[in-house]
């Protein structure tokens, strides 16, 4: 299998950090290589700032809803290729799951959340 | 022993959370409307479920992907994300509709008026989610679903005609009336194979970290929880056809439909009735809102799960907060909730093989399954049913139409 061929195969798989928190599908790839050449990945691209070129309309509609926020997470930064990708450093220090950690704030206020 | 306990407690818990008001309505109507024509349908939905939550749960097991997630991988983002819209849409529906008939037995437990009922039922569900383990409200939701059982007690009271009984379930077609039977064959299968049990179940598997061993206690589970449920289907058709049929009585309301136990079994009958409703039709309200909050987080890769605290996974719990309001949005406008739980349901059959289809395609694939991918018995249902599905599937909303919704 080429390198092409894995990559291919993760796209629109679940992320998984360093430690073992969701933290994305892989909603594109970066692919660089003009005709000729070997292509070669380069990164895969996270969030709804991707969609738009994923489905015409209405991933652009979804792009919208979703904020439009796009992650670039080098190809380098991902350490295994199974049912999942997983990557070797956490979602905070590559950008990811910014929506969560945005949100956490504002339901740790409601009594009980951490039941 | 106490495994064998645990099992059995699993297994009265799925045959209370088996039945909801699709279930409720459909069944007892198709009773009061045709008699026991119509039962030879229900041991076909029943087997279509086990043999596609069966699927799921393997998939679970073996790949730790929940439907959405194998959704996405498989038919890509275009379709995936097609199938999410549908499947978001029916699930508020449904929900909905559930919500509905926990307000209208509340009403009819204690008289308050509906709408004050509507905000508390929600309010309720969302403390006893926000502070009850999952565990919890499984079994609080299951056990108390089983008061529906009183519903086997009337029907043999009832005395059903044993004989007319056993010949509807051999499959036949209508003697008159030909597209109301056809659109009550499609709503007892959409009631039965309702998407939200799948993503439910496939969800509950990946958070209860099945493993390949857990394959044969997938199987097991399956095949009682549901087999059994359907055995309250049976009761309800057998109460709408005994106590119905021939009086020109169509159960256009939940409260008519405690009646079947009523008319039997005196006030007793009655209060176990609703009881046994409206834990049914709450466990279901929150079974929807969840399998709402899941396909989203599954398909955009939030954290997820009933098993995290709710800081742990704060999309996902906004999500389910947000299906609340909304649901109860739709409830407050006042639409009829046996209106509202017929079109759920015929809904639900059209978006059924965008979900069906998938989990078909993981289920064969060698790359995600290895050696648990489907076998020849699990592929052979698995195709005939997804025939059955698209048929039913295209006829839905025709029939839907020219039966003006079942009034016809």
């Amino acid at each position: 299998m080429t390198e092409i061929d894995i990559a291919l195969k993760v796209l629109d798989h679940q992320i998984l950090d360093r430690e073992g928190r969701r933290c994305g599908n892989v909603d594109d790839l970066e692919i660089e290589g003009g005709p000729g050449e070997t292509a070669r990945v380069t990164a895969i691209l996270v969030g709804p700032g991707v969609w738009a070129q994923r489905a015409r309309r209405i991933g652009w509609i979804a792009s919208f809803v979703g904020g439009g926020r796009r992650v670039r997470v080098p190809w380098e930064d991902v350490t295994e290729v199974e049912s999942h990708v997983v990557l070797s450093k956490t979602a905070e220090e590559l950008g990811l799951g910014r929506g969560d950690d945005r949100l956490r704030p504002w339901i740790e206020k409601i009594p009980g959340a951490h039941r | 022993m106490s495994k064998i306990f645990g099992v059995a407690l699993g297994i009265l818990a799925a045959i209370g959370g088996f039945v909801d008001i699709g279930d409720l309505v459909f069944n007892v109507s198709a009773g009061a409307t045709f008699g026991y024509q119509l039962m030879w349908v229900l041991p076909i939905g029943v087997v279509g479920i086990i043999v596609y939550s069966e699927m799921c749960g393997r998939i679970a097991a073996v790949s730790k992907k929940a439907v959405f997630d194998a959704v996405r991988d498989r038919v890509g983002f275009s379709a995936g994300l097609g199938a999410l819209i549908a499947s978001e849409v029916v699930n508020l529906m449904t929900f909905a509709a559930e919500l509905g008939g926990v307000a209208i037995s509340l009403q009819l437990l204690c008289g308050l008026p509906y709408r004050w009922l509507i905000a508390l039922a929600v309010v309720g569900l969302a403390v006893v989610i926000w502070v009850t383990s999952f565990e919890w409200i499984e079994r609080i939701f299951g056990y108390g679903g089983l008061c529906l059982l009183v519903f086997a007690v009337a029907a043999v009271k009832l005395t059903p005609d044993w004989g007319k009984f056993g010949n509807g379930f051999i499959p036949h077609v209508a003697q008159n009336n030909s597209l109301l039977y056809a659109y009550f064959v499609v709503g007892l299968l959409g009631a039965a194979m309702t998407p939200y049990e799948v993503y439910f179940y496939s969800s509950g598997g990946v958070e209860e970290e099945w493993t390949p061993k857990d394959i044969s206690l997938n199987r097991a589970n399956a095949i009682i929880g549901y087999g059994l449920g359907g055995f309250l289907s049976v009761a309800l058709m057998v109460t709408g056809a005994t106590l119905f049929l021939g009086h020109g009585i169509s159960p256009a309301h939940l409260g008519t439909i405690a009646l079947g136990a009523q008319v039997p079994l005196g006030e007793i009958g009655l209060l176990l009735a609703l009881i046994g409703i409206l834990f049914a039709v709450g466990g279901a309200s929150i079974d929807t809102v969840f399998s709402g909050a899941y396909n989203l987080a599954q398909f955009c890769g939030w954290e997820w799960g009933r098993y995290r605290t709710n800081v742990n996974a704060p999309r996902f719990t906004l999500t389910w907060i947000v299906l609340l309001a909304l649901g109860m949005g739709i409830v407050m406008t006042g639409v009829d909730a046996v209106v509202l739980t017929e079109y759920a349901v015929i809904f639900s059959v059209v978006a059924l093989p965008l979900t069906y289809i998938p989990i078909l395609l993981v289920a064969n694939d060698e790359a995600y399954m290895g050696r648990h991918r489907n076998g020849r018995l699990a592929n052979v249902l698995g195709v005939v049913y997804l025939v059955v599905i698209m048929v039913v599937a295209l006829s839905a909303i025709p029939l839907m139409i020219l039966t003006n919704v079942g009034q016809n």
